[in-house]
């Protein structure tokens, strides 16, 4: 999860406790620690080198904004397969419009409603990490 | 026309011009007769070179020889001995060929003389004609409001009109003669060589000047020149007519201002456009952002006290949560609003009919298990935007169907009426609360609301929409209702031609 806003990191996991899915979340607070998770690199040169199950990607980002992001893991060979879902606060038709053009697999605009922001992220979780079968090379959930 | 004027001896029929020379020897001859009786000697000579000089003054040569013949005969006849015959002695002869010398040279002289008379009169009336037109063209000209004026290839004016006076403030009296450009202290948009070499190839040149009045202020003339060459095809005078275009120069600089100032402005303007759009996003995504929190852990907050709280504390939370949404609500509402403000529209023919029941189809998911009639007459086709055209509608429609909501049986007619030659005039008409006309001028303001939220819940951007994508599209939009009478609601657009 690339995510700058603590409270929204905290209430996307507060969501996804219910599938117990909270814990394999590798959270990235902006643009560039998302690609050094990616690239392993600082502070995350250790981990072992597979790609994400899925990634959610915030647009509005601090340093490297999300779009930019986007635009890095599918020029990439080695990321382009990770599916990764815009998670934003905007409901511009440009952002929109952007993130498909660059191959984002889903988008989802966060619900003010809180039930409806916990079904959405809930029904995310659910499905990218356990109905979808991730592309070979993925972190896999260890139930 | 001089001929008929002046009427010139030579004009007489032959008859009178020879009958003169016949009367003028008879009259010559009675004298010479009369006198000799009363005894004075040799009068006749003189007497009849007299008379052949009338016949020649005034009936030409052809009178005078007939004159001169006569002479010489009543000359034998009556004074030459032997006398009362025509005989002549051979002593005679010179006498004879000494007084016809002498007649042929009275005529002679008397011929010559007349014909120069003839020619300097016909040359005066020439010369006075002449006088009279170009008199008569001098005041043309002078009627003209154009300012005209005449130079020699020397520059020196020898014309000057009345528009010419009028313009620089100098008379004819005090330009003619004088240099015309250092006169009017004229500055050429090109080196004069060039001017005039053009004037000299093709007879004519014009550009704007700039020359100098009698009071010293400037101006900016349109200048016409046209060259004058003599009956010998040399160069030989100047017509220059002038137009003041100071005023026209000012306000073509004027405008050219007021053209950078726009240009500026809408620089400025989109300047401005693009910050509000970058002001929109943050609106967007920023304000957002706090609302769904405050949601969330409202939310959470319930859930961990949900069993401690009593009944005010469970509406208390209910409140927040609902303000927040409403929250959201407004600010999803009024980005829409924005965009719609920001958006080009792309316009093209749209069937009404086809985005009446689009509309329509959105807003029965909210009528859900309502009693409405829907009554949808004949529309026509429209020019616009489609997307645009179709949240307009929805709009209205929505409208309709919630101020009908306190109707056992709701009534919503959407028709077109007044269809003028260029105008389309579309209406939803309903059978809900309505609204005190009084109000009719608040109806379709930003966050503008005529009912209390708790009656008819809405955000008062829903009219504020509608009319900007009207207004976007160039129509009017306006409202006729009556308390708890229903409410109907017109849109006008100008029809494009090709429908």
């Amino acid at each position: 999860m690339v995510e700058d806003d603590p409270k929204d990191v905290e209430l996307s996991l507060v969501a996804l406790e219910e599938y117990n899915l909270a814990n394999e979340v590798i959270v990235a607070r902006d643009g560039e620690e998302a690609l050094d998770y990616l690239y392993c690199r600082g502070a995350f040169q250790n981990r072992s080198a597979d790609n994400p199950a899925v990634m959610l990607l915030d647009l509005k980002l601090p340093k490297v904004d999300g779009l930019e992001v986007l635009k890095q893991i599918k020029s990439d060979e080695k990321l382009r397969m990770i599916p990764v879902v815009v998670l934003t606060s905007s409901k511009e038709e440009k952002d929109m419009v952007a993130s498909y053009k660059l191959g984002v697999n889903a988008y989802v605009v966060k619900p003010v409603d809180f039930h409806e922001f916990v079904n959405a992220i809930r029904e995310l979780g659910a499905f990218w990490a356990v109905i979808n079968e991730p592309p070979p090379g993925s972190i896999k959930k260890g139930v | 026309m001089v001929h008929q004027v002046f009427p010139s001896p030579r004009l007489l029929s032959a008859i009178q011009r020879y009958g003169l020379a016949l009367l003028s020897v008879s009259v010559a001859l009675g004298a010479a007769i009369f006198l000799e009786s009363l005894e004075f000697r040799d009068v006749e000579v003189p007497l009849f070179l007299f008379a052949v000089a009338v016949a020649a003054w005034y009936g030409g040569s052809g009178a005078a020889g007939l004159a001169l013949i006569l002479s010489c005969m009543s000359f034998d006849y009556f004074f030459v001995k032997p006398i009362h015959t025509l005989y002549v002695t051979a002593s005679d002869l010179p006498y004879f060929a000494v007084f016809a010398a002498f007649a042929s040279l009275v005529t002679w002289f008397s011929t010559v003389r007349r014909r120069v008379e003839q020619e300097l009169r016909q040359a005066r009336d020439k010369l006075q004609i002449e006088v009279l037109e170009r008199s008569q063209q001098a005041s043309l000209l002078n009627l003209t409001h154009d300012t005209i004026f005449v130079r020699d290839m020397n520059d020196v004016i020898t014309y000057w009109n009345r528009g010419a006076q009028e313009l620089y403030g100098w008379t004819p009296e005090e330009t003619l003669g004088k240099r015309a450009n250092e006169l009017l202290r004229t500055i050429f948009p090109a080196p004069i060589d060039e001017i005039r070499g053009e004037l000299l190839r093709s007879g004519r040149w014009d550009g704007e000047l700039e020359k100098t009045k009698a009071d010293g202020t400037r101006v900016a003339v349109a200048s016409r020149w046209s060259l004058r060459r003599d009956e010998h095809g040399r160069p030989a005078a100047i017509l220059e007519t002038n137009n003041d275009i100071t005023e026209r120069k000012r306000r073509e600089e004027e405008i050219q201002l007021l053209n950078q100032q726009l240009a500026r402005q809408s620089a400025e303007l989109a300047g401005t456009n693009k910050e509000l759009e970058a002001f929109a996003y943050s609106v967007s995504h920023d304000l957002r952002a706090p609302l769904r929190h405050m949601a969330g852990y409202t939310e959470l907050l319930h859930k961990r006290l949900s069993s401690a709280l009593d009944e005010k504390g469970h509406r208390y939370m209910a409140m927040i949560l609902e303000s927040a949404k409403r929250m959201g609500n407004l600010i999803d509402d009024l980005l829409a609003f924005s965009r719609i403000g920001r958006a080009e529209t792309q316009k093209s023919v749209v069937s009404l009919e086809h985005l009446v029941k689009e509309a329509l189809a959105e807003v029965r998911e909210e009528s859900d298990g309502r009693d409405i009639v829907w009554k949808i007459g004949t529309l026509p086709n429209f020019y616009g935007d489609r997307s645009m055209l179709r949240l307009a509608l929805v709009n209205l429609l929505s409208n309709a169907v919630k101020f009908t909501r306190t109707r056992p049986r709701a009534e919503i007619e959407v028709g077109c009426t007044g269809e003028t030659r260029d105008e389309v005039v579309l209406f939803v008409k309903d059978n809900g609360v309505g609204f005190d006309m009084k109000y009719v001028n608040k109806l379709f303001g930003v966050f503008q609301r005529l009912h209390q939220s708790d009656t008819f819940e809405g955000t008062g951007i829903g009219l504020a929409t509608v009319q900007r994508i009207v207004h976007r599209h160039g129509g009017r939009v306006w409202a006729e209702s009556i308390i708890d009478g229903g409410a109907t609601f017109y849109i006008a657009a100008p029809k494009p031609n090709d429908i």
